[in-house]
């Protein structure tokens, strides 16, 4: 980010950027289970939030500002949220979607499923439901688009680097095996 | 029939698959059964390999897709493996089962990899849940199911789950819990009973205990007052009740002597008037 995350910025020159960065929010589905049916479904048409500036498909996770975590994630499939999140550029968000991603939901007693997307990276907004409907995936990124209105970047890097998460935190996670 | 090729028309049924088999590999076929329109055949161990072979490979079998291959935890007496074979010809579907050798400490069985190249990563998954090393198979690690560092068979009934020693199953287990004599144990967890593992949950379940407690002492408070109050009333209507007896039987004895008084009368006064 270079010196933008150093500086704070003067107020107006912030609102404007804050301004420009919630209404286009490239956004990444990791779609992981039935959760991402209902992500597709709030991209459709109907619910449609492309009106709130958010651009479904982004070309990778290298092109994304929005990661939407929807579905049970597995201790497998860890390193590779991980490996995705740390590809994305920076100011990077996301969200939880689903029981399983906040804290493993119904499969809270499962030998496999990571429980809570939030071992593995930062979470900004969590959905509930199981599956939640499309409109509170509306209402979860109308929060996150307050909070990026009211943010300051060199506060939100700060706070990165100093809560960083716990899982591959000393030791890096690889595909590779840990 | 020797020697005809596989055809829909032509399937061979159970019974005589079986005699196939058993033609084939003699005392090795433990038996079979039909269950829900499927056939399984029981093998020994030692045929299994054999087995797979002849049924892709006999030309009335022609059992030449592939279709799955899992591990069945048998209690004490070790680990079932079921392969399911289907024959794309006659439309038949085999199932090929067999208990491996090895018990519980050291299942091993022959990989048929061999045979059917599809078994690869069934026999993978199957090692991965169950423990079952599987001879000559091309490579069991690393693991493919679940991380590659992970402990312990996860689909083994001994298997524990490290969230439920935390926090135990809220209810029943499935099927259910049974008592020595084959009774259902019912149980009703209470809120509060089994925290998580944060502190927030403790924190949670003691004062959900505190709020059970609270309601639990108003109550008994409430019934005593009632029992009480109860008690006091049977009270009244006892002493009611008895002084409209006593009431009554004054009354009667009233009546009675009133009475004894009339029947005295008219006769005085018939003395009278015979006087």
């Amino acid at each position: 980010m270079g010196v933008m995350d150093q500086v704070e910025l003067p107020k107006p020159v912030r609102y404007v950027f804050n301004w420009g960065r919630k209404f286009s929010l490239w956004c990444f589905n990791f779609g992981l289970a039935c959760c991402a049916i209902e992500f597709i479904a709030a991209s459709t048409s109907r619910h449609d939030f492309i009106r709130l500036g958010v651009i479904p498909f982004a070309h990778g996770p290298r092109q994304a500002d929005l990661l939407v975590v929807s579905g049970t994630l597995t201790d497998k499939m860890a390193p590779a949220v991980k490996r995705l999140y740390e590809e994305m550029p920076e100011p990077k968000y996301v969200i939880s979607f689903g029981s399983c991603a906040n804290c493993g939901g119904p499969y809270w007693d499962s030998y496999s499923v990571t429980k809570g997307v939030d071992q593995v990276i930062p979470v900004d907004v969590y959905v509930p439901g199981c599956p939640p409907r499309p409109e509170a995936l509306l209402d979860g990124i109308i929060t996150l688009q307050h909070m990026i209105q009211h943010e300051s970047l060199p506060d939100r890097i700060a706070g990165r680097r100093q809560d960083a998460v716990t899982l591959g935190a000393d030791a890096p996670l690889t595909l590779e095996g840990r | 029939m020797a020697g005809v090729l596989a055809r829909r028309d032509r399937a061979l049924n159970p019974e005589e698959t079986e005699a196939l088999l058993r033609e084939h590999l003699g005392e090795q076929v433990l038996g079979s059964v039909v269950e829900f329109g499927t056939f399984t055949c029981k093998l020994a161990p030692e045929g299994w390999v054999e087995a797979a072979r002849l049924a892709r490979d006999e030309p009335q079998l022609a059992y030449d897709l592939f279709d799955s291959l899992f591990g069945v935890d048998a209690r004490e007496e070790g680990f079932d493996v079921v392969a399911v074979l289907y024959s794309t010809s006659t439309g038949n579907r085999l199932v090929l089962r067999t208990r491996v050798p090895g018990g519980r400490d050291a299942p091993r069985l022959a990989s048929i990899t061999e045979i059917y190249r599809g078994a690869d990563w069934m026999e993978r998954e199957t090692y991965d849940m169950f423990g079952v090393v599987f001879d000559g198979h091309p490579g069991l690690e690393p693991r493919i199911l679940t991380v590659e560092n992970f402990e312990g068979w996860p689909l083994r009934k001994d298997f524990h789950l490290a969230s439920r020693a935390a926090k135990p199953w809220p209810g029943v287990k499935e099927p259910a819990e049974l008592d020595e004599d084959g009774n259902v144990i019912e149980r009703v967890p209470e809120i509060g009973d089994a925290p998580g593992p944060y502190e927030l949950d403790k924190a949670m379940a003691a004062q959900a205990k505190a709020v059970i407690e609270q309601e639990r002492v108003e109550r008994e408070e409430r019934e005593r007052k009632a029992a009480e109050r109860a008690a006091k009333a049977a009270e009244r209507q006892a002493r009611k009740e008895a002084k409209a007896r006593a009431a009554a039987e004054a009354a009667a004895a009233k009546a009675a002597a009133a009475e004894a008084d009339a029947d005295q009368q008219p006769a005085s006064s018939d003395e009278e008037d015979g006087a």
